[in-house]
């Protein structure tokens, strides 16, 4: 919990830092932006495993299910939707223990969802269209199918994160940009589907691992 | 006793860190540390050692010259005094990107002395000049067409033709930019460095080195770019790049990663693969939340003899033998009562410091600074090393200093400070060492104290 409560600390630091660092003179510094970024993803990695330890002994999670959500999306696409509502604690280890595995069995479907979800403020990309032809389903449906995501990955965020009413103060944009990127992170897988790369170059959702650090380079870039 | 001195005498110049007793000589700058333009950001002896140049801040470089008279006192050598004063650089403003440009100085590295003129480059975050130094002390008079004091004179009221001569005047040191290389780097200049050729140098920043030829300013090579084609996979910058003091092919950069690349010009125009990489495996056991920002290397120096390279990360100062890769020769620790720090000097930013290192003349000695206006050198012969403190107390000229010590933990002796005592804004990140002579120049926050060794 102590390391958790570290981890957090030190994550709201370096947002913070990065944040003021765009007011320095002279402009943003990559090499700062870069360092901060790295202490953000160790810190994030250090919260998400402390957050397993913790659980691990009161949750006793399903094999077929946990631990390897990513590699069997069809099932997972389903499982999450019906999951979050009823066990909010589930999809958190998952993008952890997974960070580093393959993720060539993604289907266009599963990563289609995520960064539309995530993607509302740069990623106009087109892998929205290229995914939803797979999808295709109604809009009706996909909506539904994302508020039971927004769910969960709310729940997931609040945990991470203080509320945005305690990061509103100095920086409320920033603040909930990053949180934006953070849900969409734990929820999304980085692999990059076969037929949805070519329609779109940047994608969060779809990024080799350390995708934390990249998007974080990016808003750094961003800024 | 009578042995030591004798060595000192038959060495001089080349004794080691402890065999020497450091001495005050002089400081420079406001006794207050308010003015945020007076921040000296780069310290640089010339050649000769007979020049020092500090550059600040608020973009001005002053640079101090040795009295030669003194030379001739046994009890110290020349003082050093201001010589010229100008202003190298100035605040810009980048309209495409609205971003402010700072006028503060990062490097000055000086030419080697070819006429009677100094010269010397200096950069800030985007531009590098290439600045003259000129001694004027004559003058023309006697005109025929303007008086003295420059007024035309009537053409109708000239009556003879004299030859105008040249009269003594007071010495005036003039600085004039004689070339400006402008538009070369899209991040922040971190190095430049000057080829043994003395025609070429280099100019680094976060992601690519440029090499130019000092007579050129409209163009220059990309040598080594390491920008990935998606920034999101940046994970490494250039933090340092220096070329070899006599193979005029070979230069070095160092990385935020803390590897140090070598590479050959000879091999291929673009530099991007390495000839070789030194690299130290990391510590399983020193492995923290921080360790990768900690290895970052904040500068790099090639040994004068050119065999050896130092360079310096935030809690340690490496030396590396150029034929060997794998690890380094020597490592010194700097400050290593601060690892357990770590998490306080990243919430102040401490952990962000760029400290210099030096070499002293004869290779045999390495210097670097530290907090609380601590620094410390390390004899390599000897394996001894020692604290010191630039402090205004020790004021009188040929004050022994006396050595410091940080007491890490448990009981503090006396004389000691404990850790939690240091001043962290008191940061010693520019020192300098005389080529020749045991001469240092150590910057404070916004003051340069110079200490010499004591001599009898």
């Amino acid at each position: 919990m102590e390391v958790q409560k570290e981890a957090q600390r030190i994550m709201t630091l370096s947002v913070w830092k990065m944040y003021h660092s765009r007011m320095q003179r002279g402009g943003l510094r990559l090499h700062r932006s870069l360092q901060l970024s790295l202490v953000m993803r160790s810190a994030r990695e250090l919260y998400l495993s402390a957050k397993v330890e913790a659980q691990e002994p009161e949750v006793p999670l399903p094999p077929a299910r946990s631990p390897d959500p990513y590699l069997h999306p069809p099932r997972e696409a389903e499982a999450a939707a019906e999951a979050a509502p009823s066990d909010g604690e589930q999809p958190s280890p998952e993008p952890m223990d997974t960070q580093e595995a393959p993720r060539a069995e993604e289907t266009p479907a599963r990563c289609a969802q995520r960064p539309a979800k995530v993607s509302r403020k740069r990623r106009s990309c087109s892998l929205s269209d290229g995914g939803d032809a797979a999808l295709v389903p109604s809009k009706k449906a996909r909506l539904e199918e994302e508020e039971e995501e927004e769910r969960a990955s709310s729940d997931v965020l609040d945990r991470l994160q203080p509320p945005p009413a305690q990061a509103e103060g100095a920086f409320p944009n920033l603040a909930r940009v990053l949180q934006r990127r953070f849900s969409g992170l734990l929820n999304c897988s980085p692999a990059a589907p076969p037929t949805a790369t070519p329609a779109c170059e940047a994608k969060p959702a779809c990024r080799p691992p350390d995708n934390m650090l990249n998007v974080l380079v990016r808003a750094v870039v961003a800024f | 006793m009578f042995l030591k001195f004798s060595l000192r005498s038959v060495f001089y110049g080349a004794g080691g860190g402890n065999d020497i007793q450091w001495c005050f000589s002089q400081v420079k700058g406001a006794v207050d540390d308010d003015v945020a333009e007076d921040i000296i950001s780069t310290v640089e002896f010339n050649h000769s050692g007979e020049l020092l140049a500090t550059g600040d801040k608020g973009g001005r470089v002053v640079i101090f010259q040795q009295e030669q008279e003194n030379k001739i006192q046994s009890h110290s050598r020349g003082e050093y005094n201001v010589y010229s004063t100008f202003q190298s650089h100035e605040p810009e403003f980048d309209y495409l990107k609205s971003l402010e440009i700072e006028e503060k100085i990062n490097k000055i590295r000086w030419l080697p002395q070819k006429n009677a003129a100094q010269f010397l480059l200096s950069t800030n975050d985007k531009t590098i000049k290439l600045w003259k130094i000129s001694e004027r002390d004559k003058r023309p008079e006697g005109y025929n067409l303007k008086e003295e004091d420059g007024r035309y004179r009537d053409p109708t009221t000239v009556t003879t033709l004299r030859v105008p001569v040249f009269r003594p005047m007071d010495l005036m040191v003039e600085a004039s930019p004689r070339r400006i290389f402008a538009n070369a780097h899209t991040y922040h200049i971190n190095s430049i460095s000057i080829n043994s050729d003395y025609e070429t140098y280099l100019s680094a920043d976060d992601l690519r080195i440029n090499l130019w030829h000092l007579e050129i300013t409209d163009r220059s090579f990309n040598i080594v770019d390491i920008k990935p084609a998606n920034m999101e996979e940046l994970t490494e910058v250039i933090t340092a790049a220096e070329f070899h003091p006599n193979s005029c092919n070979t230069f070095v950069y160092s990385s935020s990663k803390g590897t140090i690349r070598l590479c050959d010009m000879r091999a291929s125009a673009l530099c991007d693969r390495h000839s070789k990489l030194f690299e130290e495996p990391e510590d399983p056991s020193n492995r923290s939340f921080f360790s990768e920002i900690i290895s970052s290397i904040s500068d790099v120096k090639f040994s004068h003899s050119g065999r050896y390279m130092m360079t310096r990360d935030y809690l340690s100062v490496k030396i590396w033998d150029l034929n060997m890769e794998n690890r380094p020769v020597e490592t010194y620790q700097v400050h290593e009562y601060l690892r357990s720090k770590l998490c306080s000097l990243y919430e102040n930013d401490c952990i962000f410091d760029k400290f210099e290192c030096c070499w002293n003349g004869s290779d045999s000695v390495v210097m670097t600074g530290s907090y609380n206006n601590f620094f410390r050198m390390f004899d390599r012969n000897t394996k001894r090393d020692i604290t010191l403190e630039a402090s205004r107390e020790n004021n009188k000229p040929r004050t022994v200093l006396k050595p410091r010590k940080v007491c890490a933990s448990g009981k503090r002796k006396k004389d000691e400070i404990s850790v939690d005592s240091l001043d962290f804004n008191k940061k010693i990140l520019h020192t300098a060492w005389h080529p020749k002579e045991n001469i240092i120049a150590v910057a404070t926050t916004n003051n340069l104290y110079i200490f010499q060794d004591k001599v009898n």
